[in-house]
């Protein structure tokens, strides 16, 4: 339905209801138009105006549409007035009705209401990630960076996740301001987006270069910058931190990835407990091993080509320079087929070494102890992203260690014909990084990055004078 | 009429109010007695002012006026509401703004609502409650327009007068009953045993055992009123047990006169280990034909967050022979997972046990999952799927491939 222009008669409205297919959702369908249309506040008004002499009351989600129509337009006194009239009406309100509330009076002069009412919302519940984003937002708008962080620290604490918004305004906000505390506070924010592995986008990447350089006194100079493959900084000549992980963080994912991705609940979902045993002794057997080959995943490059010969092109060509090799496969593969020769099989088992797991067991949990086991040195090569694997791990801080390992260590190849060329795994570490007068930011060019596997190439340095 | 008004006023206050607050109905009856009031005041307003001008906030006076004094006099209760007072509350603020809520939530499942880990769960809770509601709501319904038409029938017959003699004696459900209890007694000493395998409670939600409780009662009696039932067992029973609440309120006092046997011992302990084949989907083997002399084991697990491999794992544990349907050797599957119901599994075999017809015991596979039955060997059939592809769609070679191996992931990475 389209919205009428100027306010109507009630018997008006009453006429266009009778003409509506179903007259029971008539009023919110008309708010909902309303809204989309963006109409003047005052033909809502008149609508309300007949509900409530035909009615003597206006339902509770008719209120709040009309409340997303003044939150829309920021009419700050009539959001007023109905959060007045629904707090007569109703003992509390819910979650729909708060957001709105705080998120039309946090733009307005009226600010403070919208902290008093987030207030009352935590008395009943959780308020929601927008909730905190309008109130810290309006609190850093009027330069009270305090009470900002106060509420940024308790959303923190109840395990709301901040909105990049939210973290782009605090920089957008202390601009030019001197003030060490709040420098600390910043620099805070900065190792959240390190810790919790995120980049900023190109406009939020911009705030941050922006405070940097405003800061009085700090000399601070930013440059938009690509990193070698090296890991140099063409910029600053600064080495980034390298992808190893450290000795504690190695040992505990290896420690993670056998209890909880190779044993899982149930040792027999993905091997039983004599294969692993004998796998385990195999590779203890053999150590330490260069690269590790997902025999299976590799064997599947090319579709033309028979699967045998897909795999003995990879072993030929990662063969060289004396590296230790373990293919890893199913059983299957030794059973002469069209797609597995004998002789093929028996060739390439002199230049590698092969463990073979039964039909119904799961290669991928092998590949990834195997290559563990090796040593920080030793790289896997397959084409999977392991996402399911990545999955099994119970917490996001030993997922984003399992990434970077695995960044640092997985040889996947482009489909090229015919050579079987090897793409080098990353060699440095693509998070925010400081080490006091540098600040190294990699940030998206875009505002969702749409894998996780993958990392952005384009980089903020910003270095101290 | 002025005075008229306050009169009404004073009585809904006095006498209405307080009761309907006792019973914590306020809502309820607000609009009623408001609309009441108002109505008088609107008469009044317009007889005394017959001009057209709109005034545009005369809605507010409105939701104000009529309640200020009210709801002043009604507020003083306890400020501080119990947990699940204020539950209640946030729940029914819910359903004025249009959430899909129950309209009535009792105590337990109010609790349930509050233990819910996250606002998305607790969102799916209440969904969930809504539409068993709403299911409750027509079924009551449905028994009561029918109540009505046989009353109907019953006055049109009696009209008619005489009743008709019937030569055949009426064979009432209690006869059936015994005649069916008689084959069900018959199977438990000369039947083939199934067995239903009832360890993994652990893995599963307390809905998820609810449903799988639910699928075995459907199954069992599908069983009981087939020609020749299985002997079915229950292993790994605990007493006390989820499931075994479970049953005892699905079943009440019938569940200790069910003719099946229910143990706390694993089936290795019962049966000689070569006779026994787990069926799993997850199964690299494919089921040939029903074998009489196999004992055929069925996990009772529902999974809707499909953990592969659980049952697969329990089997490789025990060492135990595997099958799996052969859903894609006779069936063109298009959607859904290959794990099937627990009462479908139960019809399948019994046909299968009846008739040794592939085609007729997989009829119970819901239609939405296959396209169709493969007449000729899925190799071919592949062939002119591709060749029609190819030819019709324009399709390359290699999409089609991708299609098919997406529904056949298994054949094309083994071989």
């Amino acid at each position: 339905v389209q919205p009428p222009e100027k306010p109507l008669q009630a018997e008006e409205w009453k006429k266009l209801r009778e003409d509506f297919q179903s007259p029971e959702i008539f009023e919110e369908v008309m708010l909902n138009s309303m809204i989309r249309c963006n109409s003047p506040t005052d033909v809502a008004k008149s609508l309300l105006t007949h509900l409530a002499k035909r009615n003597g009351d206006i339902a509770y989600n008719v209120l709040v549409k009309y409340l997303t129509l003044c939150v829309q337009q920021g009419q700050v006194s009539e959001i007023c007035d109905v959060y007045d009239i629904m707090k007569v009406r109703f003992k509390i309100l819910e979650s729909g009705a708060y957001n709105l509330l705080i998120k039309g009076l946090s733009n307005s002069n009226q600010w403070r209401m919208a902290l008093t009412l987030l207030e009352e919302v935590k008395k009943i519940m959780v308020p929601s990630r927008t909730c905190y984003e309008s109130c810290i937002k309006a609190a850093s708008r009027h330069q009270e960076m305090k009470l900002a962080f106060e509420l940024y620290d308790e959303m923190l604490a109840k395990d709301v996740v901040p909105t990049l918004d939210v973290l782009q305004s605090f920089f957008d906000f202390s601009r030019g301001m001197k003030d060490a505390e709040l420098q600390k506070e910043l620099f805070g924010i900065l190792l959240y987006l390190r810790e919790n592995q995120i980049y900023p986008h190109k406009t939020f990447m911009r705030s941050i270069k922006l405070w940097f350089e405003s800061i009085p006194g700090g000399n601070w100079r930013g440059h938009l910058t690509n990193i070698k493959h090296s890991g140099q900084c063409p910029v600053c000549n600064h080495q980034l931190e390298d992808s190893n992980l450290t000795e504690e963080e190695y040992s505990n994912l290896s420690e993670r990835i056998i209890r909880d991705v190779i044993h899982g609940t149930d040792t027999f979902r993905k091997t039983t407990p004599q294969e692993f045993e004998a796998f385990q002794t195999f590779v203890e057997n053999r150590l330490p091993f260069d690269i590790v080959i997902d025999g299976l995943n590799v064997s599947h490059i090319k579709t033309r080509k028979m699967q045998c010969e897909n795999l003995f092109d990879a072993v030929n060509c990662l063969a060289k320079e004396n590296a230790r090799l373990l293919v890893l496969g199913r059983k299957h593969m030794l059973m002469n087929s069209s797609n597995w020769k004998r002789e093929i099989m028996k060739e390439m088992q002199n230049k590698a070494d092969f463990f073979f797991a039964e039909n119904i067991s799961e290669d991928d949990a092998f590949l990834l102890y195997a290559t563990l086991r090796s040593g920080k040195h030793c790289k896997f090569v397959t084409r999977d992203f392991l996402r399911d694997h990545k999955a099994c791990l119970p917490d996001s801080l030993t997922r984003h260690l399992f990434r970077k390992w695995q960044r640092g260590h997985q040889i996947s190849k482009k489909n090229v014909f015919p050579v079987f060329s090897q793409q080098p795994p990353f060699c440095y570490d693509c998070v925010v990084q400081t080490t006091g007068d540098t600040w190294h930011i990699p940030y998206k060019d875009v505002f969702e990055e749409k894998y996780s596997y993958q990392v952005p190439r384009k980089w903020l340095c910003i270095q101290q004078k | 009429m002025q005075s008229a008004n306050m009169l009404l006023r004073k009585i809904v206050r006095s006498s209405v109010l307080p009761f309907a607050a006792q019973h914590g109905m306020k809502k309820d009856l607000f609009p009623r007695s408001r609309t009441l009031s108002l109505s008088l005041c609107l008469k009044q307003d317009k007889s005394c002012e017959p001009s057209e001008k709109l005034d545009l906030d005369e809605w507010k006076k409105v939701m104000k006026s009529g309640l200020q004094e009210d709801v002043s006099e009604m507020v003083p209760e306890p400020k501080e509401l119990s947990s699940l007072a204020a539950a209640r509350e946030t729940l029914e603020m819910w359903r004025l703004a249009g959430r899909v809520v129950p309209e009535n939530i009792s105590e337990e499942e109010l609790k349930t609502f509050m233990e819910c880990p996250s606002k998305s769960a607790k969102k799916k809770y209440l969904k969930y409650l809504r539409i068993k509601e709403l299911h409750k709501k027509n079924d009551k319904r449905k028994t009561g327009e029918k109540r009505e038409r046989r009353l109907e029938a019953q006055d049109q017959a009696s009209k008619m007068g005489e009743t008709k003699k019937n030569s055949f004696i009426c064979m009432w459900s209690s006869t059936m009953d015994k005649a069916y209890n008689w084959r069900a007694a018959q199977s438990m000493i000369f039947g083939q045993p199934l067995v239903f395998d009832m360890s993994y409670e652990k893995e599963m939600s307390v809905r998820e055992v609810t449903n799988t409780v639910r699928q075995i009662v459907l199954s069992e009696s599908c069983n009981r009123r087939s020609v020749d039932p299985f002997h079915i067992h229950f292993c790994n029973f605990k007493d006390d047990s989820l499931y075994h609440r479970e049953f005892i309120k699905q079943y009440r006092e019938a569940w200790g006169k069910l003719l099946i046997t229910v143990t706390d011992q694993c089936y290795t302990e019962i049966f000689p280990k070569d006779k026994l084949i787990y069926l799993t989907a997850d199964s690299p083997k494919v089921m040939k034909t029903f074998d009489h002399n196999k004992i055929y084991i069925v996990g009772s697990m529902v999974d809707k967050s499909i953990k592969t491999g659980v049952s697969l794992a329990q089997a490789k544990r025990l060492g135990l022979e595997t099958a799996a349907l052969p859903l894609e050797k006779y069936l063109l599957w298009s959607t859904g997972a290959k794990n099937l119901t627990l009462d479908q599994m139960m019809r399948i075999l019994l046909t299968l046990k009846d008739t040794a017809d592939w085609k007729k015991a997989l009829e119970f596979v819901p239609k939405r999952k296959y396209c169709g039955f493969v007449n000729k060997p899925v190799k071919e059939l592949k062939k002119t799927l591709d060749l029609i592809n190819t030819l019709k769609l324009g399709k390359g070679r290699e999409e089609v491939q991708k299609q098919i191996a997406k529904s056949y992931p298994k054949k094309y990475k083994l071989k």
